[in-house]
């Protein structure tokens, strides 16, 4: 094993460290639970994806280190936005309060709009806002 | 010089101490959605780590441990969202 | 083969404050999240250990399906309490047990 690859490892290890502590100390940090949605699902990710790369260039493409830690690149790169479009709806739809320096709210926008809207069309009272939803 | 492996198993150290340092966000999460999030960010953490403790220890068998995490830990935060939105039954 | 000790005692370290939170919160889903966070640790236990097929198990039983059924259960029993719109996450108050010693 050749000192450059050790030195290339190393670097990329440290560049995945700080992304991932960074991103931890977000989730500690942040005042509210959409800021800490997105510190877990960018910042992690990112700080993932350097570390799996060291682990291929220290081990070989050809190895079967290199094959799962792609594998784990894949499925971190696919499942991890999923999961964190879920949990942010779920958190918006279960009621969850943003911060008070929050500064625009899309979604209850777009229902006062509708609900307005359908104020004016037929004299109804707005819906229950489980039904309104907008489904993006 | 370093030896690789040793390089290994201080990576896989500094990772499960990434894991411990969001132990006090599933503490004291004021919402059940804050601990959901500090918890997938600690299955991939322990991911890492068991991929880093793989390659430090020369043993393949263990990498497979590293894929069930993440794939679990996907199906968990949909479960747990599925809880937050409708109630699961 | 030094970091072996450090690294098994970091762990043991992370599965112990994980055990003491899910008696320490008092809220339902919460102390069930932590039961998950007591599984996945456990789980990279095994592997430092030495037993990936115990890992594996570990990881479906204990992270998943474990708390995937008390979630149920606490979900079942709410469900026939109270009525759907009041299955909510912050520590309740309408609930007779668990509210009163919260912090």
């Amino acid at each position: 094993m050749s000192t450059v690859i050790v030195v290339v490892v190393a670097v990329l290890a440290l560049v995945g460290l700080v992304f991932s502590v960074s991103g931890a100390v977000g989730i500690l940090r942040m005042p509210d639970v959409y800021c800490r949605i997105q510190c877990s699902s960018k910042t992690i990710t990112m700080g993932a994806l350097p570390a799996l790369v060291a682990l291929v260039v220290g081990e070989g493409f050809e190895s079967a280190y290199a094959a799962r830690a792609l594998i784990v690149a894949a499925l971190l790169l696919t499942v991890n936005p999923a999961a964190s479009h879920a949990l942010a709806r779920a958190a918006y739809r279960a009621g969850v309060p943003m911060w008070d320096g929050a500064v625009r709210d899309d979604v209850k926008a777009m229902k006062a709009a509708e609900a307005e809207d359908a104020d004016h069309r037929h004299g109804d009272r707005p819906e229950d806002r489980r039904e309104g939803e907008h489904d993006d | 010089m370093i030896n690789i492996d040793q390089l290994y198993f201080a990576v896989a150290i500094a990772e499960a101490c990434v894991a411990l340092l969001l132990l006090p966000r599933i503490a004291r999460g004021p919402s059940v959605s804050d601990r959901i999030v500090a918890l997938n960010t600690a299955s991939t953490q322990a991911a890492l780590a068991v991929l880093f403790y793989a390659a430090g220890a020369d043993r393949a068998i263990y990498l497979d441990v590293a894929i069930w995490l993440v794939s679990f830990s996907y199906l968990g935060a949909i479960v747990w969202a599925r809880f937050l939105e409708r109630g699961l039954i | 083969m030094t970091e072996f000790w450090i690294i098994d005692y970091l762990v043991l370290a992370l599965i112990l404050g994980s055990a003491v939170l899910v008696i320490r919160i008092p809220n339902l889903p919460g102390a069930t999240m932590a039961l998950s966070a007591v599984g996945t640790f456990l789980s990279l236990l095994f592997v430092i250990l030495g037993a990936p097929d115990d890992a594996h198990s570990e990881v479906v039983v204990g992270a998943i399906a474990l708390p995937v059924l008390y979630l149920a259960a606490i979900a079942k029993v709410r469900a026939d309490v109270l009525d759907e719109g009041e299955l909510r996450e912050e520590g309740e108050q309408d609930d007779e047990g668990e509210a009163s010693d919260r912090r």
